[in-house]
């Protein structure tokens, strides 16, 4: 008794070391979460808003003399506004800096409110319209500091121009609409993903309504009925092997089958799904077959006792307590097939799409890819949207994880 | 109507075949002296006529579809003017996506000429006609089916046994679709790595010791040293995964443990879905993370300790690729260590062992082929990584087991060389399929070897 | 039992929900583009105008490297394959060979302007003043040995100091693009060649084996001093600015956008601007193409009126938009010839 006395003092130290260590290590995981969060928020935070510059268009009846409404010169009558606020510049590269202050987009804009309500035209209205990416990185302060005008895409006159706005009201950051409900562009002030969040979700109800009956289907057959031979083995083999196939692979794999033997279009959703399913598949078969080796035999033996068949003790019995698990295992694997990038390189997602998909076929590209191609986009603003593109792929990350986590609390059991 | 309001139709008729199974079932058993009388329980009756119902019928909506396109193209085809049909058929094929786009009414290209218009409205009477046929047959087909199986629906007929055995059929085809996956992939890689080994001896490639893609890219330049020995990419990818597996291993470990055994309910429930959060992040984050946040660091203590340190080093990609990694150790450890029986413990505990001590001599022994099997999973996901090492460890293949140097990786080389300006034949381009066929390669044994072990150790308690 | 029988059925449904109409399955109403991510960033920028001010879709562009885009495009004539491919570099005679046998027969070549490769810094060093001889002496892997005239030795220089005593005593480090890439390719032609040249026993070499002459002037050292740092161009400027001592090697229009983080070194005097580059002051840029089947102009919808969009003025002019994007337009007489083959269709011989 003694001897165990003197020993549990030490013994007690070693215990806490080792939970200090368990803290320890949940801790180290948590702060690099915290870590990137934070370095990402504070990046992209300010990508949801947008400055805008407040414009009094007049839509002169004779601008739409003649021509139907969609090719008036609506850019023409932007120009114009901008020449009667600013009255005194005169000259063409003084005129080139002033039209500059204003989106590309402005132009579009005034036509669908136009095209939407034709009684506007004659009228004069006051409207606000997305200023140019560089005045927007300007007035968010993300040119460093207050260089001088040859180092920065603004020349001194611009930024005289936009402290007169400034000055007037006529020029401030607002909620960033656009950001949510276009498509990809190239102009960042008029760059949105919703284009590549409705691909994403093409691509992953493709990739779940696959991957899942048929990984939790394989582990069952695997783990539950397979004879234990050399083909079996096989098949074991195989799956782990493809689970550490470099995901580039299976985008060669779905190049060859999917698109030059099946035919199927470049570009789809349809193939990309295809492609991530056979890319999560194996991760889903390991997470279910370990969920499935972990219910305990005597739930088998009590089902087969009381003249279940192996198949009814399987699907009745073992699958709903071994369900859990696989719902981790396949959340897992979704989570890799919503980041994925490389696989989609081969089969043509990663491309410059504008419209918004609306089905299995049309060409889209999604999130990840979408993230990747901004951050290779010279103009700066793009930045910021990279960010919040991230932003938002993770917010659709942490849906998805609560919502496992919801159906895990409702069946999660311990023997 | 369409296919997709047909197949929504079929899925209608098949619950409809199931009640009717099951009602036939029961009145059968009722009939015949009470349910007991059947064979199988009167579910699987209606199982049974579902099942006839749907999979006959889908087999032919699915042939259908296979040629109803190419047989319309062909009957519209042979209706168009001598002087269209007798393009090329590549030419041709471009004359009828330009009918198709006429009858999806979308925007064609030039001019429409009367001719077209009228082979866009033959190709929408067909069309038309073919889905009509289509849904008698199918629906008829499906009613059958079930029809069938409700005449012969006895006490005698053995129904449960029939499902169950399209059930393991089915089983067995989604398990065996692995085999055909890695067929398809060593098929898809085979070929072009044939060619590569035609123009560069697969010994050189297999043992050389210097890896320099610098081949010419042009024609009028001829290049330089171009060597393809792939031990130092090989050497990178392992040098970087042993680093990563040294950050995820032990934290990943620490972190299933400490949930699974100390963590309160409140805690566990918090804690685990945000450790899951790491897997989740796009790769490309965790590339810019290493290769703006963590590279610069590392190289500027570095520095401070009188280190030279590549801004590419080894360790940063590394690192990062470590944090990426820890929930898929930590998860599938948690659930392994979860199923180690409680009366493991309490026995443990009973014999007077304090926590740690029952962890670490009881359950983690009890686990570890799972947890070996984890570690297998996420050693494999570090070699198989890409888009972290392609921002963070560079391009340089240095054969060095020094982490604070540059190394490259296999995955790097593949996505750079395929997307790549090179022309696609050359041999700089093929090399990035016989380094995809050598990982196939690697990994297999690695499996092999996993497989062996795992089987040898692994032990069932109850 | 039923109701896990009817969710899987209605989630099989679900996905039949969303699965196309059979009829329109292979019609493409849309130009497919493929190619260089060189020429991505410039070709999105009229594929996004002419989607917008024309009734036809915004055309689809792949962003593939210039090899994989002719490998694609070269598969052969009809919807299936792309229409048009983007290249950083002109085509080759090996694929000039696949696109006849694969019966792609005529093909429009139109350049579209010029992309000038910069060496960069960050702002918080001092602007470097360099000649191609220097560029040369620091990243060749193979140098003159200034000890034994007419031989060459491996590259010992390690400060910029050590290349020539007018730069700063910093080591020598320069991200760059890797092997694979035509920006390297283009860069190591027109810096470390025009460098290599300035030697005579080197520009005499040129004459008796071309080969070697190659190899001595496009070989890069890879000893460390030059980094491959892969395509990812925004990675290389933040990775500048973060190091002041480093150098980065990319395209105009990342230091365009960048000009308050880093400047361009002057290159034999001449500095990295838009005017310099223009008139073929400074001496590293290079031409981008893309390549058009004519087959299928006329057969997909737009095509005619994309190949104008490009070819017009206010495009590639030099007051058009793509200027704004940092493309170096080409002179006025080439800029005619080239909007005249677009307009005729003329296409380039094919041997």
């Amino acid at each position: 008794m003694d001897i165990v006395r003197r020993g549990l003092a030490k013994r007690y130290r070693a215990e806490r070391r080792f939970k200090a260590m368990g803290v320890l290590a949940i801790g180290a995981s948590l702060l690099f979460l915290a870590m990137l969060f934070v370095s990402i928020a504070g990046n992209g935070y300010t990508a949801f808003q947008q400055t805008h510059i407040r414009l009094e268009v007049s839509l002169e009846p004779e601008a739409f003399e003649g021509i139907s409404l969609s090719a008036a010169d609506y850019a023409g009558l932007v120009k114009k506004s901008l020449r009667r606020m600013f009255p005194e510049v005169s000259g063409r590269g003084d005129l080139r800096q002033l039209y500059a202050l204003v989106s590309s987009g402005a132009g579009y804009r005034l036509r669908e409110m136009v095209m939407a309500r034709p009684q506007l035209v004659g009228q004069t209205l006051p409207l606000w319209v997305p200023a140019d990416d560089d005045v927007d990185m300007l007035i968010k302060g993300h040119f460093g500091g207050e260089a001088s005008g040859s180092a920065t895409r603004l020349s001194d006159s611009q930024r005289q121009w936009i402290d007169r706005l400034k000055a007037e009201g006529k020029i401030e950051k607002r909620f960033n609409r656009t950001f949510f409900t276009t498509g990809d562009s190239r102009e960042p002030e008029l760059a949105g993903i919703r284009g590549a969040v409705a691909g994403s979700f093409f691509t992953l109800v493709v990739t779940l309504a696959l991957s899942f009956p048929i990984g939790v289907a394989a582990a069952i057959y695997l783990e539950e009925f397979a004879p234990r031979n050399r083909w079996t083995d096989l098949i074991e083999v195989n799956i782990n092997n493809l689970a550490a196939v470099p995901s580039i692979v299976f985008g060669l794999l779905g190049l060859a089958v999917f698109l030059n033997f099946f035919g199927l279009p470049r570009s789809a959703p349809l193939v990309g799904g295809l492609v991530l399913t056979l890319m999560t598949l194996p991760t889903i078969i390991i997470a279910s077959r370990a969920a499935l080796k972990s219910v305990p035999p005597s739930i088998r033996e009590g089902a087969l006792g009381i003249g279940a068949s192996k198949m009814q003790m399987v699907l009745h019995h073992v699958l709903p307590l071994a369900m859990p698990g696989m719902l981790t295992g396949t959340i897992i694997g979704m989570a890799r097939a919503l980041g994925e990038t490389a696989p989609l390189l081969m089969i043509g997602m990663v491309a410059f799409i504008v419209d918004i998909p609306g089905s299995l076929t049309d060409p889209s590209t999604v999130l990840p890819v979408q993230i990747y191609l901004w951050a290779d986009s010279p103009e700066r603003a793009f930045v910021e949207r990279t960010s919040a593109a991230i932003m938002i792929l993770l917010a659709f990350l942490i849906v998805m994880n609560a919502a496992a986590v919801y159906l895990r609390k409702k069946f999660e059991k311990r023997w | 109507m369409t296919p997709t309001t047909l197949f929504f139709l079929l899925c209608g008729l098949s619950l409809v075949a199931y009640a009717i199974g099951r009602r036939r079932a029961l009145a059968t058993g009722a009939a015949s002296g009470g349910l007991k009388r059947l064979h199988s329980r009167p579910t699987y009756y209606g199982l049974l006529a579902a099942l006839w119902c749907a999979i006959p019928a889908l087999i032919v909506f699915a042939a259908w579809q296979a040629f109803e396109t190419p047989l319309i193209t062909e009957l519209v085809v042979a209706e168009l003017p001598e002087s269209i049909r007798s393009l090329p058929e590549s030419r041709l094929g471009l004359v009828v996506n330009d009918i198709r786009n006429l009858v999806a009414g979308n925007i064609v290209a030039g001019d429409i000429d009367p001719a077209m218009r009228q082979a866009a409205a033959r190709y929408r009477s067909l069309q038309a006609t073919s889905h009509a046929a289509l849904a008698v047959i199918v629906l008829s087909v499906g009613g059958a089916g079930a029809f069938w199986v409700r005449q012969r629906i006895s006490v005698r007929l053995r129904a449960r046994n029939q499902v169950e055995a399209v059930i393991n059929w089915g089983l067995i085809f989604c398990a065996t679709l692995a085999i055909f996956v890695t067929i398809g992939i060593v098929m898809s890689v085979l070929y072009e790595s044939i060619r590569f080994f035609q123009a560069v001896p697969v010994t050189e490639f297999l043992f050389g010791l210097k890896w320099s893609p610098q081949v010419a890219i042009r024609a009028d330049q001829v290049g330089s040293s171009g060597a393809f020995g792939a031990v130092p990419v090989f050497a990178g990818t392992a040098l970087i995964s042993a680093i990563a597996m040294l950050v995820a291993v032990p934290i990943g470990l620490m972190s299933a443990i400490y949930l699974s055994e100390y963590a309160g309910r409140r805690f566990r429930a918090v804690a685990k879905p945000l450790i899951e959060i790491l897997a989740g992040i796009p790769t490309v984050v965790y590339g810019y993370f290493a290769a703006l946040t963590v590279a610069p660091f590392i190289r500027d203590n570095g520095a401070l300790l009188g280190l030279d340190v590549s801004s590419e080093s080894a360790l940063a990609a590394g690192l990062v690729m470590g944090v990426m990694i820890i929930p898929f150790v930590s998860s599938l450890s948690d659930d392994v260590i979860n199923a180690v029986p409680q009366a493991l413990r309490d026995g443990a505990y009973g014999l007077g062992a304090t926590r740690s001590e029952t962890i670490r001599h009881v359950v983690i022994p009890a686990a570890l082929p799972g947890i070996v099997g984890g570690v297998l999973l996420a050693v494999s996901r570090a070699i198989g990584e890409t888009m972290i090492v392609v921002m963070a460890a560079g391009l340089a293949a240095n054969l060095t087991a020094n982490p604070l140097q540059a190394v490259t990786t296999v995955t790097v080389q593949i996505v750079t060389l395929l997307v790549g300006d090179q022309e696609f034949d050359s041999p700089k381009t093929l090399a990035a399929f016989a380094l995809g066929l050598l990982l196939f390669v690697v990994t297999l044994i690695l499996n092999l070897i996993a497989l062996y072990v795992v089987r040898k150790y692994r032990e069932q308690y109850e | 039992m039923v109701r896990k029988f009817a969710v899987g059925l209605f989630s099989l449904a679900m996905v039949a929900a969303f699965t196309p109409n059979a009829g329109a399955q292979s019609a493409r109403d849309y130009i497919s583009i493929v190619g260089s991510s060189t020429v991505y960033p410039f070709a999105t920028v009229v594929a996004e105008q002419f989607g917008k001010t024309t009734p036809f879709k915004t055309p689809k562009i792949e962003s593939t490297g210039s090899g994989g885009g002719f490998k694609l495009f070269g598969a052969g004539v009809g919807v299936e394959h792309p229409d048009i491919t983007n290249a950083s570099r002109a085509i080759k005679s090996s694929e000039k060979e696949m696109c006849r046998k694969n019966g792609v027969s005529e093909i429009i070549e139109v350049k579209i302007g010029y992309d000038g490769i910069v060496l960069a810094n960050s702002k918080k060093a001092p602007l470097m003043q360099v000649s191609r001889k220097d560029i040369f002496l620091a990243l060749a892997k193979n140098v003159p040995d200034p000890d034994n005239p007419g031989q060459l030795m491996a590259n010992p220089y390690k400060t910029w100091k050590d290349v020539n005593p007018d730069l700063p005593a910093v080591a020598i480090e320069v991200l760059g693009p890797p092997p694979t890439s035509g920006t390297r390719d283009a860069f190591a032609e027109l810096a470390l060649e025009g460098g290599a040249k300035s030697f005579d026993f080197i520009a005499a070499m040129k004459a008796k084996d071309k080969k070697q002459y190659k190899a001595v002037c496009h070989t890069v050292r890879e000893d460390g001093a030059y980094v491959e740092a892969g395509e990812n161009d925004n990675l290389i400027v933040q990775k500048l600015d973060a190091n002041p001592n480093a150098f980065g090697v990319f395209g105009f229009s990342f230091l365009d956008q960048n000009a308050d983080k880093i400047q361009g070194s002057a290159i034999d005097g001449v500095q990295p601007t838009f005017d310099a580059i223009a008139d073929g002051k400074y001496p590293v840029s290079r031409p981008l193409f893309f390549y058009v089947k004519k087959a299928h102009v006329g057969q997909i919808p737009g095509m005619a009126e994309y190949l104008k969009e490009f070819a017009s003025e206010k495009a590639w002019g030099p007051d058009g938009y793509l200027s704004e994007k940092g493309l170096i337009p080409m002179p006025d007489a080439e800029r005619e010839q080239y909007r005249q083959a677009v307009e005729n269709l003329t296409p380039m011989p094919m041997n």
